[in-house]
């Protein structure tokens, strides 16, 4: 790991991109078989940046500090009896509980102050809560995962963690947030 | 630099910086949905690229903020502004990546909106919305990451907790101000 080859980041990145893209346009589907909640509820799209870039920066802040515990080896690619691991998770929920119940704060006077009334404001601010919690969840599995998977692999995680962690997040923060919509009912 | 797990110094590092990006994710929010039109009647099977275009930002940007603060953490890269090696071959890459990996979504796009059936525009345009969209958030991304890559570790923060999360709203909110902008160009 001592020197940054181009050739070798390209080379590295680009299927783990291409993979990306794909998962991502399975998003993009999930978004273009909505279109007509989209075009009722214009504040949906709103929601789209907010819970992907949220679910995306806390799975990437877990995954950067992983793969810097695991290249300085104070973390070990296993689960068992570790102490940094437990911290970084806990760390991680912490954060995301409270993030969550902002934005639904933030989109609850959103929507209120849009003229949505009050229920249905708050079904909405709701939704995008659970959404939010049952993304969190998700990707600080996968994160842990594929911090392992690749550093036992011998791949260099900086190049494989984010990149996944924040596919599978669009995905799943669109899914999330389509599902919890509906499940809310709202 | 102390590696000692500390759950409180993560907890409010990781959290302030998180309220700037919901901030920045909102506004975000916002321009995207002005798009609205575009995406449910000018030009149908757009939406299905965005999530991968913005996905794009935080896959080569997170890279290349994570392999930075790699660098900086292991005393690869300096703390200085200035164009090292390291530097410049992160930044080479991130570029090229940028530029093949847009084309690749326009292209992808086209293929999942026939195998699907829905309408879109054509396989030319959504390229070149892509491939504007795409290198121009990509340059301005890519400079602004190693800069505040840097900057924060001089500082004394923890570039693993502040640079991506930064970076991957910036790069929500510069990709989607792109994407408008190559779709107004391209109309």
């Amino acid at each position: 790991m001592a020197v940054y080859g181009i050739k070798r980041i390209v080379l590295e990145s680009y299927p783990i991109l291409v993979t990306c893209i794909l998962i991502a346009l399975a998003a993009g589907y999930m978004l273009n078989s909505s279109i007509a909640e989209i075009a009722e509820l214009p504040l949906i799209l709103m929601m789209i940046p907010p819970i992907n870039g949220m679910g995306g920066n806390i799975g990437s802040i877990l995954g950067a500090r992983l793969t810097s515990a695991l290249h300085l080896g104070t973390l070990e690619p296993r689960l068992r009896g570790q102490r940094v691991l437990r911290g970084n998770v806990s760390a991680s929920a912490l954060i995301s509980f409270a993030i969550f119940s902002l934005f639904g704060a933030l989109f609850f006077a959103i929507a209120y102050s849009s003229g949505i009334p009050v229920a249905r404001s708050f079904s909405l601010a709701l939704a995008f809560f659970i959404a939010g919690m049952t993304l969190s969840a998700a990707l600080i599995f996968v994160t842990i995962a594929s911090a392992f998977v690749s550093f036992k692999g011998g791949l260099d995680p900086d190049n494989v963690v984010i990149p996944i962690v924040t596919a599978i997040g669009d995905v799943l923060g669109v899914t999330c947030l389509m599902l919890a919509i509906k499940i809310v009912g709202v | 630099m102390a590696r000692e797990i500390n759950i409180h110094a993560i907890v409010v590092q990781g959290l302030s910086i998180l309220l700037l990006c919901a901030i920045i994710e909102l506004g975000a929010g916002k321009v995207f949905e002005g798009m609205q039109e575009y995406f449910t009647t000018i030009m149908p099977g757009l939406i299905v690229m965005v999530p991968a275009l913005l996905g794009l930002r935080g896959n080569i940007n997170g890279a290349l903020a994570s392999r930075l603060g790699t660098g900086l953490n292991a005393g690869l890269i300096k703390p200085r502004l200035e164009m090292s090696t390291e530097v410049k071959v992160n930044l080479a890459s991130s570029l090229i990546l940028s530029l093949i990996a847009s084309a690749t979504i326009g292209v992808f796009a086209f293929g999942m909106n026939l195998l699907t059936g829905a309408s879109t525009i054509g396989v030319l345009e959504l390229m070149a919305i892509a491939i504007l969209a795409g290198f121009l958030s990509g340059l301005i991304l890519a400079f602004l990451t190693v800069f505040v890559a840097i900057v924060a570790y001089a500082r004394g923060l923890d570039p693993d907790n502040v640079t991506s999360p930064t970076m991957a709203s910036i790069g929500d909110f510069v990709t989607i101000a792109c994407i408008y902008l190559a779709v107004l160009l391209v109309v």
